[in-house]
């Protein structure tokens, strides 16, 4: 007796690693054949509109929520900030901190984490009811692979326009970080410019952008998945969605650590040539 | 069986398929050869397995063993890239239409066609669509979201794309289901012409006996998971089988009826209440 109930548990953690393992699998495979599609399509002006629709949808409409986040990220370090720097005597250097905030992390990672919601929702929604209503079976029936259909354009408009989308989060958070350090803290115009150029560098911008580039294909990547895979029924779309962001909310923490130490130690590297130059 | 199917018997040649999902077995054994040109008719009780089975002719499902031929080519294990090309030949209209919601019916008829061919000439292009439309009497909703139409309709956009790309064979998932006894016609009528000018393969499945008598070269029933009869529409009618007599008379057993001759003696919800 005993010994069966053990054989049963081995057997049923045996499966659920198996499970597991056969899922990384498909995922990986799907990833890459997205990436490969994707390549591909670059090299087809004849699918070209197809990537301008998804850019109209993914990006175009995405400016507002992502420069409101930016605005508020912006307003609410100078808020925060202030009392400790002022409480030191430094506060003209509130502009260093938060542009660097900014710039480097919190811009990025919000824009992100909105775009995860807005876009990678509305991805997996879109491709999971298409694939329990056999849209998805119906373009492989008629001879078209649905991730270079389907996949590829959306890929495509995700892995380019987050970053944009993240330049302009960065902006308004410079907005935001001004108008509330400079006409309501009354910190000099002047003083919070210059620490501010002093401080922020143009790596500390482009790694920013760099991330914008991972966190875009990751959220393409899980929603298209997510939405390919999900479960029959009204409720396997609604779970397709919920697990499709906090999918790409963790991969975006993930790889948002992982960039973080990479980036350190590339500038530890670079760092005496450019006292050099 | 007498002898062993061989792959060139027909244009399309099934051996031994067997296709389970997880415990539940669907199709168990089936060897079919369907000769170019010809209409074969699949019938049988709804959950039956029609369906996956004329999913496996263009591999949109993979069987667990055996194995499918397409002019003589083995193409169950084909990677999906060879299959594309094998399907554009293949004609599939699923049950449910499948048509894609964010195009217009223009859009989706033209979608195969723009997938496989550069056609430049956007007048060439109408007219396509067109006819096409004229053949299934939906001419005129070229314009017209998916969302827009009724079932019935839809069910003939989907048929206007199945053909849209002029294959030699088509496979039909219930083609009449949803539409009036007039339309159903025009549709057998549609299935029939295409037989005849030219030469197309049908593999039609359905419940619509009528339709079935009228369009089939030979109709074969399935019943769990096997071929429980194949012949043409004379010998279906004179079958000896009673199962199959039920069906294609449509009368219900008296074990199917069981559960409503208990309920007669009905429950009421006032009486669960309390
Ligand atoms: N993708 C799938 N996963 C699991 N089971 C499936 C799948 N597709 C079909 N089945 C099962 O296969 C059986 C046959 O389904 P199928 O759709 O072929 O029936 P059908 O004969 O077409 O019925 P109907 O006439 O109602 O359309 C059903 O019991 C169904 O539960
Ligand atoms: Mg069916």
């Amino acid at each position: 007796m005993a010994e069966q109930q053990k054989n049963s548990m081995v057997e049923s953690i045996g499966s659920a690693v198996l499970e597991n393992i056969r899922h990384c699998g498909r995922f990986s495979r799907f990833q890459l054949a997205s990436v490969l599609a994707s390549c591909r399509t670059c090299f087809k002006p004849a699918t070209y509109p197809l990537v301008l629709t998804q850019m109209l949808a993914i990006g175009v409409r995405s400016v507002p929520v992502v420069a409101v986040t930016g605005a508020f990220v912006g307003m609410v370090l100078a808020i925060q900030a202030y009392d400790q720097l002022a409480g030191l005597g430094i506060e003209e250097h509130l502009g260093v901190l938060i542009n660097l905030s900014v710039v480097k992390e919190l811009g990025p990672v919000l824009a992100a984490v909105m775009l995860a919601g807005r876009v990678g929702g509305a991805l997996t929604a879109e491709l999971g009811t298409m694939n329990v209503t056999e849209q998805i079976l119906a373009v492989r029936s008629m001879g078209t692979d649905p991730i270079r259909y389907l996949v590829a354009p959306r890929f495509i408009a995700c892995l380019l326009l987050t970053p944009f989308l993240i330049i302009y989060a960065d902006f308004l958070g410079m907005l935001g970080g001004y108008l509330i350090s400079v006409p309501y803290l009354g910190i000099n115009s002047a003083a919070y410019w210059d620490f501010s150029a002093s401080g922020v560098e143009m790596w500390d911008i482009a790694i920013g952008i760099i991330k914008g580039f991972a966190f875009g294909a990751a959220i393409a990547g899980v929603s298209c998945y997510k939405g390919f895979h999900c479960k029959e029924g009204a409720q396997g779309v609604g779970q397709a969605c919920t697990e499709a962001f906090v999918g790409s909310f963790i991969l975006i923490l993930g790889i948002d650590f992982v960039l973080v130490v990479i980036t350190k130690a590339v500038y530890a590297t670079l760092w005496p040539l450019k006292i050099l130059l | 069986m007498e002898k062993k199917i061989q792959p060139s018997d027909g244009i399309i040649v099934l051996k031994d398929l067997s296709k389970s999902f997880g415990k539940n077995v669907v199709i168990d054994d089936i060897s079919l050869t369907v000769e170019k040109g010809k209409t074969t008719v699949i019938i049988g009780p709804s959950g039956c397995g029609k369906t996956v089975l004329i999913k496996h002719i263009i591999v949109l499902l993979r069987p667990n063993s055996g194995e499918v031929y397409f002019h003589d080519q083995r193409i169950d294990n084909l990677p999906e890239k060879e299959l594309n090309a094998i399907r554009t030949r293949m004609g599939f209209l699923f049950q449910g239409g499948a048509l894609f919601d964010s195009l217009t019916v223009y859009e989706n008829i033209v979608f195969p066609v723009r997938q496989h061919h550069h056609i430049k000439n956007q007048k060439k292009l109408d007219e396509l669509v067109k006819t096409k439309l004229a053949m299934v009497g939906m001419d005129g909703f070229q314009g017209a979201y998916p969302a827009k139409l009724s079932g019935g309709q839809k069910k003939r956009v989907a048929l206007a794309r199945a053909i849209a790309l002029s294959p030699e064979v088509i496979l039909y998932d219930e083609p009449t289901t949803g539409l009036d006894p007039i339309r159903s016609d025009v549709i057998n009528e549609l299935i029939i012409k295409l037989q005849k000018e030219l030469g197309i393969t049908s593999i039609v499945v359905t419940h619509d006996m009528a339709s079935a008598y009228k369009i089939a070269d030979r109709i074969i029933m399935l019943h769990n998971g096997k071929m429980l009869i194949d012949g043409d529409a004379e010998q279906i009618r004179n079958h000896s089988d009673a199962v199959v007599q039920r069906f294609i008379n449509g009368q219900a057993e008296k074990s199917d009826l069981k559960a409503l001759r208990q309920s007669s003696a009905d429950i009421k919800i006032e009486d669960i209440e309390q």
